[in-house]
């Protein structure tokens, strides 16, 4: 593909990063990490704006929470000690599964949230965490549950706005994230995160992400609801292996047939929530 | 006679490594050729298709297009694009533009403008109405009575059967197969299937073509082999050879796919038609769909044994994938029986037969390993099917079985490169060592007595044999010429043609031995079919043990002269005078002058000449390398995920000259050997359409995938090859297929035949 950027814009705040969007109507482009423009580039884009220089990146705790600022790389992520604490090592976790450190060294968090790839590992997490986004366009400042974001026509909305960070909330108990994949650095064939908070042996809350299903991630209620109230084991964990393989809604793409991801989403799931649940009873003592 | 090697047998530094760490401009799209057009092809859209109309009206009026070539302007030139030696065994059924297409991706037309966007903006406004024909997607289909003829041109010529869409066939009995089954006290039947693969070189193929200041054609190009790029142009383009020159700079790796001469004819065309320089590169998408893969194969393998585990008769069939064109679709094929049946010479009756044919999918051609690894996949899981059958320990049926130096096999003589072969008897062979060490470091007797089981997880271990060839009897000829400065430094011009693999620094450590100096005194030049003498080319695991011969062979004649101006110099016969640290030293009196005085006396004082000699190679053998693997595999029960722990391999390549670049290529082919078991898969749509063609979604390993990986080279001794050395390139891709498969019926009890083994593979075999 040829790049027929006439432009390229350093923007120097976010009201500059806007109006230059704006006056480029459609045929603009804001960059960050630069990876989906370079993967699938639009041949309309005339216009680049660079929100590297607007303070976007920088990863702060914020009362047992994360505040991430939407231009910090997934590798800025991993080195952060915030980051590292946050759940329990939960996001390193999920991150230190993304690509490769070359393309980790690229990749915004703010980049995985606009482009919201179905195969991706980082929105099936941020789908369990119940994590926010925040932006601004021309009418002002809006934030959102990433899950209700991405049912909606989120890219249409975004390619009019700039991310500016994103909020993962504290939870009391902890997470797990489970990926099957063909190789080290592959997108995911199946990818879960799976969180419990656990109250006198029982399960107080569950929140728990398939994705790559090959849609993107999303929370299995049922399954959150079959868990609640329940005891963490063994006897758990086998019902979830047989209620998910009957249950479950997946699909085929050429990555992985429908009759594999229905008979691994048990398995994952089930030894994701065993890890959460270990990590959930450590913490409680 | 192994040397006490100086410089053999020793890292040394690459002789390119400086450079390359640096960043250099050493590779073809390096150069920068003011002026120069872009070159770009339009692609078939359909699998099998009559263009019916061609008009490039509109596309020639797009400011910038220099010329556009199709079937109706350029002549009908019946070739192969496979760069092999002469007589060439593969079908000339390829044209540089034909009137039909035969795949997704095969050649329509192709533009010359002065920038990339012209070129692409000609390609859209081509015109062409198809007439779509049935396509032939499998090679059941390509079989099936009734399936139509993918080669239906009157004028192609080499073809086995093109009505049938056979485009090779062999069939090689030996003794008498019916009765050494039923002699045989333990049957067993093997059928594996490798799929659509691709070599992923990191350079894509790219040329240059120019013209020099008498006219001349000058292609600098990306290829394995230089001189067979000349041949084969001179035939396309209709040019004499002699106005043709290759150059071939340094290159960002091939594995086979530059063993073919893909873009070189119609980079060359365009340039003459527009007379312009033209730069042409395929992109990442080009090179999975439109240059070659490994030939797919289905290798059904039956064994029969006495019960003391001796082979006593071997079938092997082999049904060969070669997609639209037949490039090196026989020699694969043969080297499918001839790499993998003399290993076991002890079976007295063997059937190799099968059938290499065409369908309308990308077209398949040389690759590592080049049949032998299609062939040891079925082999290997064979043969660990009878070791359980007759209750032996798999290394123990190897070491019953395997060939021995001193010994032969039938298979020599009875298959060659496309025709038949010469008799050979094995001279080195360090298996049984590298069965022993391999076995020792992966804890075989341990691990294979008590399988591993960690919740869910299931390891086993598993393993495979495998040996090669070095170079192809009596078609490889290789040549070297060295000179020497008046400083006493050499020049070293090979025809070899480093590929990444290192052989320029073997190369120079080979001479550097010989001539008594350390490689840095050695300027090594490779190649340049107008500045350095002829060689086959970098393929057949050819060029340390053909190329290392010629440059042996010239070294030594140079010696000779150094010595005999040296012997003037001293006043005493060359035959008491010995060359080493850059001196020529009186064996009597201690007495001794350097190279550098002996340089500048020849050069310039007295009886001037320039001491400078070539000489030339042709194999009379190939002598194998040999390789034991092993492997130790985690099977997730429950997901199919399979993961390659730890993997062990011994090699037997003579005297490594190089130790770090042999072990360098054992460890890069096991890497690509295990990409084919575990995820590497070209797929098609119903249309033979490739679909995952990139990167992203067709995966090979990365270093991050790497296993605890651990390579021996063991000692041995090779009398026929340069020092003692034999080959490396290619033994290690034929054993993880195989030795991975092993490994996963040892952890979980299923087979895995079809390649690769993805976790939706396995899970459906765990299921049953």
């Amino acid at each position: 593909m040829r790049l027929k950027i006439k432009r390229f814009h350093y923007a120097r705040d976010v009201e500059e990063a806007l109006s230059l969007l704006s006056a480029y109507r459609g045929r603009g482009a804001i960059l960050a990490g630069g990876l989906d423009l370079a993967r699938s580039f639009n041949p309309k884009l005339e216009g680049l704006i660079d929100i590297s220089g607007l303070g976007l990146s920088y990863v702060h705790e914020q009362d047992g929470g994360l505040r991430i600022g939407a231009t910090t790389t997934l590798t800025e992520v991993l080195e952060s000690r915030a980051a590292r604490e946050y759940l329990g090592g939960f996001l390193a976790e999920v991150v230190g599964q993304v690509a490769n450190p070359p393309l980790r060294n690229q990749a915004t968090f703010g980049g995985a949230v606009a482009s919201a790839h179905p195969w991706a590992d980082l929105p099936t997490a941020l789908v369990a965490v119940g994590a926010e986004v925040r932006w601004v366009d021309q009418e002002g400042e809006h934030r959102a549950r990433v899950e209700e974001l991405w049912q909606g026509e989120f890219r249409r909305l975004l390619s009019s706005a700039v991310i500016t960070e994103i909020f993962l909330p504290p939870w009391e108990g902890a997470f797990a994230f489970g990926k099957l994949s063909r190789n080290v650095g592959d997108i995911a064939l199946l990818n879960c995160a799976c969180g419990l908070g656990i109250e006198d042996g029982k399960v107080a809350w569950a929140r728990v992400a398939l994705g790559a299903t090959p849609r993107r991630g999303r929370r299995l209620l049922w399954l959150e609801d079959l868990l609640t109230g329940e005891a963490p084991g063994e006897e758990l964990w086998q019902v979830v292996r047989e209620q998910v393989e009957a249950n479950v809604e997946v699909g085929a793409d050429r990555r992985a047939s429908a009759a594999w991801r229905r008979a691994a989403a048990g398995p994952l799931l089930a030894r994701t929530l065993a890890r959460a649940a270990e990590k959930a009873t450590a913490r409680q003592r | 006679m192994a040397l006490e090697g100086k410089v053999v047998g020793r890292n040394v530094r690459k002789v390119d490594g400086l450079a390359l760490a640096c960043g250099r401009p050493k590779f073809t799209l390096d150069l920068d050729l003011p002026g120069a057009l872009v070159g770009k092809i339009l692609r078939s859209p359909y699998a099998h298709a009559r263009i019916l109309r061609i008009d490039t009206s509109r596309a020639e009026a797009v400011p910038g297009v220099a010329c556009i070539l199709h079937h109706g302007n350029v002549d009908r030139v019946p070739y192969t694009t496979a760069g092999q030696g002469w007589p060439e065994p593969s079908p000339y059924d390829n044209f540089l533009f034909d009137r039909k297409v035969r795949f997704v991706g095969d050649r329509v037309a192709a533009v010359a403008a002065e920038t990339e966007e012209a070129a692409r903006e000609a390609l859209r406004l081509i015109e062409v109405d198809y007439e779509v024909l049935p396509a032939v997607l499998s090679p059941e289909e390509a079989l099936a009575a009734g399936a139509p003829a993918i080669h239906d041109e009157d004028d192609a010529e080499g073809i086995y059967d093109a009505q049938h869409n056979i485009a090779a066939a062999v069939d090689i009995p030996v003794g008498d197969i019916e009765r050494g089954f039923a002699e045989s006290d333990v049957i067993v039947e093997a059928s594996c299937e490798i799929p659509y693969s691709q070599h992923v070189a990191l350079e894509p193929h790219c040329v240059i073509a120019y013209f020099d200041e008498d006219g001349r054609l000058v292609l600098r190009t990306s290829t394995q082999v230089p001189f067979h790029v000349r041949r084969i142009v001179a035939r396309v383009v209709g040019l004499p050879m002699e106005k043709i020159r290759v150059v071939k700079p340094r290159i960002g790796g091939g594995f086979g796919s530059k063993q073919e001469v893909i873009l070189e004819p119609v980079a060359a065309a365009l340039a003459l038609r527009a007379g312009r320089p033209v730069v042409m590169a395929l992109d990442r998408a080009e090179v999975f769909t439109a240059t070659r893969t490994r030939h797919p194969m289905r290798v059904r393998v039956k064994l029969g044994a006495k019960k003391d585990g001796t082979l006593h008769a071997i079938e092997m069939e082999a049904l060969s994938n070669t997609g639209a064109y037949g490039a090196h679709s026989l020699t694969v094929l043969s080297n499918t029986g001839s790499k993998t049946l003399p290993l076991y010479n002890k079976a007295p009756h063997l059937w190799f037969h099968g059938k290499a044919v065409y369908t309308n999918l990308p077209v398949a051609g040389a690759y590592r390993g080049y049949g032998a690894t299609q062939g040891y996949f079925a082999l290997e899981v064979a043969m660990d099917m009878l070791a359980e059958r007759l209750g032996m320990d798999p290394i123990e049926l190897r070491l019953v079985n395997h060939i021995r130096a001193g010994e032969t096999s039938p298979i020599f003589e009875k298959i060659g490169e496309g025709r038949e072969g010469k008799p050979q008897t094995v001279k080195s062979c360090a298996l049984e060592e590298c069965l022993r060490v391999g076995a020792e470091k992966i804890g075989w007797r341990e691990k294979r007595a008590r399988r591993r089981r960690e919740g869910s997880w299931a390891y086993g271990v598993g393993m495979s044999v495998s040996m090669q060839g070095s170079g192809i009897t009596g078609i490889d000829m290789a040549a070297a010429t060295i000179m020497m400065n008046e400083n006493g430094s050499f020049r070293l011009l090979v025809g070899a043609t480093d590929i990444g693999t290192g052989s320029d620094t073997v190369l120079a450590q080979i001479a550097a031995e010989v001539l008594g100096v350390p490689v840095e005194r050695i300027s090594v030049y490779s190649s340049d079919t107008d500045f350095t003498p002829f060689d086959t080319g970098a393929y057949a695991s050819s060029t340390t043990y053909v190329s290392g011969m010629a440059v042996l062979r010239a070294a030594r004649k140079v010696r000779e002269a150094i010595l005999e101006v040296a012997a003037g110099m001293l006043a005493e016969p060359p035959e008491d005078l010995e060359l080493a640290e850059e001196r020529v030293t009186s064996k009597k009196t201690g007495k001794s002058v350097t190279l550098s005085e002996v340089g500048h006396r020849a050069t310039y004082v007295v009886d001037q000449r320039h001491i400078i000699a070539s000489a030339s190679f042709v194999p009379e053998e190939s002598p194998p390398p040999f390789a034991a693997f092993f492997c130790e595999v985690a099977v997730d029960t429950e997901t199919g995920v399979v993961r390659v722990e730890r993997f062990v391999a011994a090699a037997d390549c003579g005297v490594a000259i190089h130790p770090k670049l042999a072990a360098g290529q054992l460890e890069g082919a096991i890497v690509q050997g295990i990409g084919h078991a575990l995820s590497e898969e070209l797929l098609f749509s119903e249309k033979g359409r490739c679909t995952n063609a990139n990167l992203f979604d067709y995966r090979i390993p990365s270093a991050l995938d790497v296993p605890a990986l651990e390579v021996v080279l063991v000692d041995s001794e090779e009398p026929s090859g340069p020092l003692g050395a034999k080959s490396i390139a290619e033994v290690g891709i034929n054993g993880p297929l195989p030795a991975i498969s092993n490994a996963i019926y040892h952890a979980v009890g299923v087979r895995l035949t079809r390649a690769p083994f993805t976790p939706a593979r396995v899970l459906a075999a765990l299921r049953g």
